[in-house]
C-alpha cells in the first residue's frame, strides 16, 4: 500500500494544493514586514476566486480572467489599505469587516448573475506550461518520471508562486526597499526621521499582499477547480497566516511553511481513496490541516518574531 | 471606579476646583471631551445609517428597488406576532455569541472562533439533553445549559493556553479550533450520535432538555416560534455587565485589555486572566449552541448554526462592546436575518445583502475616523449656513 501512496502525483498535488496558501503566506510576510496585520487574505482570496471565474465567463479568456482576479483582490486590499494607514483604524477588525464583505458581495453577485447560489459555471482551466512526454521501461524512464511530475507538470500560477517566494525574499534583504519595507515595521518612527515616507510604504506592501492574494484565488479556480463555489478559501487564508508565523515572516520561510500544509492536505486526500484498508471517518481527514495549523503554533513562539510594530496604526506629525 | 464615573466627575462643573471651572482652556477641554462623547454614541447609529445608504446603492446596481428591498425587510421582521417571534428567535443566539466576542475584546482578546465553541455548546446540549430524560425540567434544563457552557469553554481553553504561554495569535487558533470542532460535530452527527434514518442528525431532544415557547408561557403574543431563551439571553447581559463593573474578575479582564503591562506591574497575573477571560467568552458561546438545540431544533444536525458564532462578531463591535448595548445590537442582526428572507422572496433580492451591510458596519464602527470625519463635515457646513 505504501508504494501506492507515495507516488510522485503525491509531491505533485502537494505542491499545487500549497500554492494558494503559499502566495497567501507570502502576501502576508510582506504586509506584516510593514507593520500592517492583514486577516483580510481569507476574503481577498475569496473575491479573487470569484472575479477570475466571473472575468473569464464574460471574455472567455482565463488569462484575463488572471487579470480580474487581482483586480478585484487589489480593490478590497485597497480598502483594507485606507482604513488601517490612512484612518487609522484597528486592523483586525478591518481586516474581519473584509472578510465578511467578501462573502457577501461575492454571494450577493452570485445570486444577481446566476440566478442561484452555490457553484458559478465551469469555465476552461489553465494549461500546464510544459508537457514532455513520460512513459516506457526502465529506471531512467522512472527517474524521468518523478522529476517531469514533481518539478515540470505545473501550471503558470504554481511557478510564479515559486518565483515570488525566492524574490521577494530576495527583495527584502538585498534591495533598498526590502531594507526601508522592514524598518516600516520594526521602527516607524525612525524610518520617517531619515525620510521614509511610512505611508507608502506601508500602502505598497498592502497593494502586494492584494496581488498575492489575487494571483492565490485565481489559483484556486482557474487552475484547480475551475468555477467557483460560495465560501470556496474555507480558512486557506487563516492557515496562510499561521505560515506566515511558521516561515518566521519570510516570503521563502512562508513558501516552505506552506508546503507543509499542502503535503499534508494532499497526504489526506490520497488516505481517503483507502478508506476501506483505513477505517477512519473522512472527517478527521479533512481536519488534519487545520490540526497541523494549530500543532505548528504551538511548536513556536510567535511574539518575540513579529515585527516590533505590527498592528500598531502610526500617526505622520504635521 | 469606571471609566464613565472618571468622566462624569471630570465633566462636573461643581467638582471642587477652585480657580479652574471658569478658565477658557479648561471650558474648551469639556466641550472637547463632550462632543467626543457625542461621537462615540453617535458612531453605531451612523455607521447603520451609512451602510443601509450603501446597501441601496447595491441594490439599485444591480437592478433592484431598494425601497421594496427594505420595505419587505421590515415587513418579515416585524410585520406580526410570528415575524416579531422570528427576529426574537434569530436575536436570541446572536446575544450570547455577542457578548462571547464582547468580553473578550473586553479583555484584549478576538475570538473569531465563537463558531466553534458554539458547535461544542450544541454537541453537549444534545448529548446532555438526551440522558437527562426523566428528570423533572427544573433540574434536567439547567444541568443542559452548565454542560453546553462548559463544553464551550473547553474549546477555547486550548486556544486561551496557547496565548498565554506561547503567545499564539487567538485569531488563528480559535478559528482553527472552529473548523475542528465543526468536522467532530460532523462526524459524529453521521456516525456515533446519528439517529435511526437517512438523515445524519441525532435523536430528537424530550421535552425535559428543551426550552418552552414564549407563547407557551404568555400565550397572549400571538402563535410564534421565538423561545424563552431570548429571556436567559437579555439575564445573561445583565449578568456580564455586572461582572466586568463590578467583580475583581471583570476589573482584571478590563485591566489587562487595557494595558497588559501597567496589569502585569500592578500584580495582575496576565496569563492567567487571559485563559480565565478566553473561557467565559466560550462559555457563553456554548450558550448560543445550547439555545439553539435546545429551543430551535430540538437536535444537533451539521448545519445548525447559520453562522452566528461570525455574526457575533458584528453584534460585538457595533455594540462597542457593552453587554447592554449587545442587546440591541442582536436585535438589530436578528431583523436583518429574519427579514432578509422575505426581502429575497418579494423583491428578489439575493440574501447575501445581509453580510455586505454587515460587513459595512464593521468596517465603519471599526474605522471611527469616517464618522467623525463625516459628522465634522455636517456640522462645518450647519456652522457656515448659520453664517
Amino acid at each position: 500500500m505504501l508504494s501506492e501512496i507515495i507516488t510522485p502525483e503525491l509531491f505533485a498535488s502537494a505542491v499545487r494544493l500549497a500554492t494558494p496558501i503559499a502566495l497567501a503566506a507570502i502576501g502576508a510576510s510582506i504586509c506584516e514586514r510593514s507593520g500592517i496585520v492583514n486577516i483580510a487574505m481569507e476574503g481577498l482570496m475569496l473575491v479573487a476566486a470569484f472575479f477570475g471565474v466571473i472575468t473569464t465567463l464574460f471574455t472567455g479568456s482565463t488569462w484575463l480572467g488572471v487579470l480580474g482576479a487581482v483586480a478585484g483582490s487589489l480593490v478590497f486590499a485597497a480598502l483594507h489599505a485606507w482604513s488601517s494607514i490612512n484612518l487609522r483604524s484597528d486592523q483586525v477588525i478591518s481586516g474581519t469587516a473584509i472578510n465578511i464583505l467578501a462573502l457577501g458581495v461575492t454571494g450577493f453577485l452570485m445570486e444577481t448573475i446566476f440566478g442561484h447560489p452555490g457553484t458559478t459555471d465551469s469555465v476552461d482551466r489553465l494549461d500546464p506550461v510544459f508537457n514532455f512526454p513520460v512513459g516506457g521501461e526502465g529506471p531512467l524512464a522512472t527517474i524521468w518520471l518523478w522529476i517531469d511530475t514533481v518539478f515540470l507538470s505545473y501550471t503558470p500560477i504554481v511557478y510564479l508562486g515559486i518565483f515570488f517566494a525566492i524574490f521577494l525574499t530576495w527583495a527584502l534583504y538585498r534591495t533598498r526597499w526590502g531594507l526601508r519595507l522592514r524598518a516600516l515595521g520594526e521602527h516607524p518612527r525612525a524610518a520617517d526621521t531619515v525620510g521614509v515616507s511610512v505611508l507608502r510604504g506601508r500602502w505598497v506592501a498592502v497593494l502586494i499582499s492584494g496581488l498575492m492574494a489575487g494571483l492565490a484565488g485565481a489559483n484556486l479556480t482557474l487552475e484547480q477547480v475551475g468555477s467557483f463555489t460560495e465560501n470556496m478559501t474555507n480558512g486557506r487564508g487563516f492557515i496562510a497566516l499561521a505560515a506566515n508565523i511558521f516561515g518566521r515572516w519570510i516570503p521563502g520561510g512562508a513558501y516552505l511553511a506552506s508546503l507543509l500544509f499542502g503535503f499534508a492536505d494532499a497526504l489526506q486526500l490520497k488516505l481517503q481513496l483507502f478508506s476501506d484498508v483505513i477505517n477512519i471517518p473522512p472527517q478527521f481527514f479533512l481536519m488534519l490541516p487545520y490540526v497541523l495549523t494549530v500543532l505548528v503554533l504551538a511548536g513556536v513562539v510567535g511574539r518575540a518574531l513579529a515585527p516590533a510594530a505590527l498592528g500598531k496604526p502610526y500617526k505622520v506629525k504635521g | 471606579m469606571s471609566d464613565a464615573d472618571k468622566r462624569a466627575t471630570k465633566a462636573d462643573p461643581g467638582s471642587p476646583q477652585p480657580g479652574q471651572a471658569d478658565s477658557p482652556e479648561k471650558r474648551f477641554a469639556l466641550e472637547q471631551e463632550r462632543r467626543q462623547r457625542a461621537i462615540r454614541i453617535a458612531t453605531p447609529f451612523i455607521s447603520v445609517g451609512i451602510a443601509i445608504v450603501v446597501g441601496s446603492i447595491i441594490m439599485l446596481m444591480a437592478g433592484k428597488d431598494p425601497i421594496a428591498g427594505y420595505s419587505a425587510m421590515f415587513s418579515g421582521a416585524f410585520g406580526g406576532p410570528r415575524q416579531i417571534g422570528e427576529t426574537l428567535l434569530r436575536a436570541t443566539p446572536l446575544i450570547f455569541t455577542g457578548l462571547a466576542v464582547a468580553y473578550g475584546f473586553r479583555a484584549g482578546l478576538f475570538n473569531i472562533g465563537a463558531e466553534g465553541q458554539l458547535f461544542l455548546g450544541g454537541l453537549a446540549a444534545a448529548f446532555v439533553g438526551l440522558k437527562v430524560a426523566g428528570l423533572p425540567w427544573i433540574v434536567s434544563a439547567p444541568l443542559v445549559i452548565i454542560s453546553a457552557a462548559a463544553a464551550g469553554a473547553a474549546w477555547a481553553f486550548g486556544p486561551a493556553i496557547m496565548k498565554a504561554k506561547l503567545g499564539a495569535h487567538e485569531v488563528i487558533t480559535t478559528m482553527m479550533f472552529s473548523f475542528i470542532g465543526r468536522y467532530l460535530v460532523s462526524w459524529l452527527v453521521t456516525g456515533p450520535l446519528k439517529s435511526p434514518g437517512l438523515i445524519p442528525q441525532t435523536v430528537q431532544l424530550p421535552p425535559e432538555s428543551r426550552l418552552p415557547r414564549v407563547s407557551d408561557v404568555f400565550p397572549f403574543v400571538g402563535a410564534n416560534r421565538a423561545h424563552i431563551g431570548i429571556i436567559l439571553g437579555i439575564v445573561a447581559a445583565i449578568f456580564i455587565w455586572w461582572v466586568l463593573k463590578y467583580t475583581v474578575m471583570g476589573y482584571e479582564a478590563r485591566a489587562v485589555g487595557f494595558n497588559p503591562w501597567a496589569s502585569e506591574n500592578g500584580g495582575i497575573s496576565v496569563s492567567s486572566t487571559i485563559v480565565k477571560s478566553l473561557c467565559i467568552s466560550g462559555a457563553l458561546a456554548g450558550l448560543a449552541g445550547a439555545v439553539e438545540v435546545m429551543g430551535v431544533h430540538w437536535r444537533l444536525f451539521d448545519q445548525f448554526s447559520s453562522g452566528f458564532g461570525f455574526t457575533g462578531i458584528a453584534v460585538a463591535l457595533l455594540a462597542k462592546n457593552n453587554p447592554i448595548g449587545v442587546i440591541a445590537a442582536a436585535l438589530l442582526f436578528g431583523a436583518l436575518s429574519a427579514g432578509a428572507g422575505t426581502m429575497q422572496l418579494e423583491a428578489g433580492i439575493s440574501q447575501k445583502v445581509v453580510f455586505i451591510l454587515q460587513g459595512l458596519i464593521i468596517f465603519l464602527v471599526g474605522a471611527e475616523t469616517i464618522v467623525t470625519w463625516a459628522i465634522s463635515k455636517m456640522s462645518r457646513r450647519g456652522a457656515a449656513d448659520a453664517v
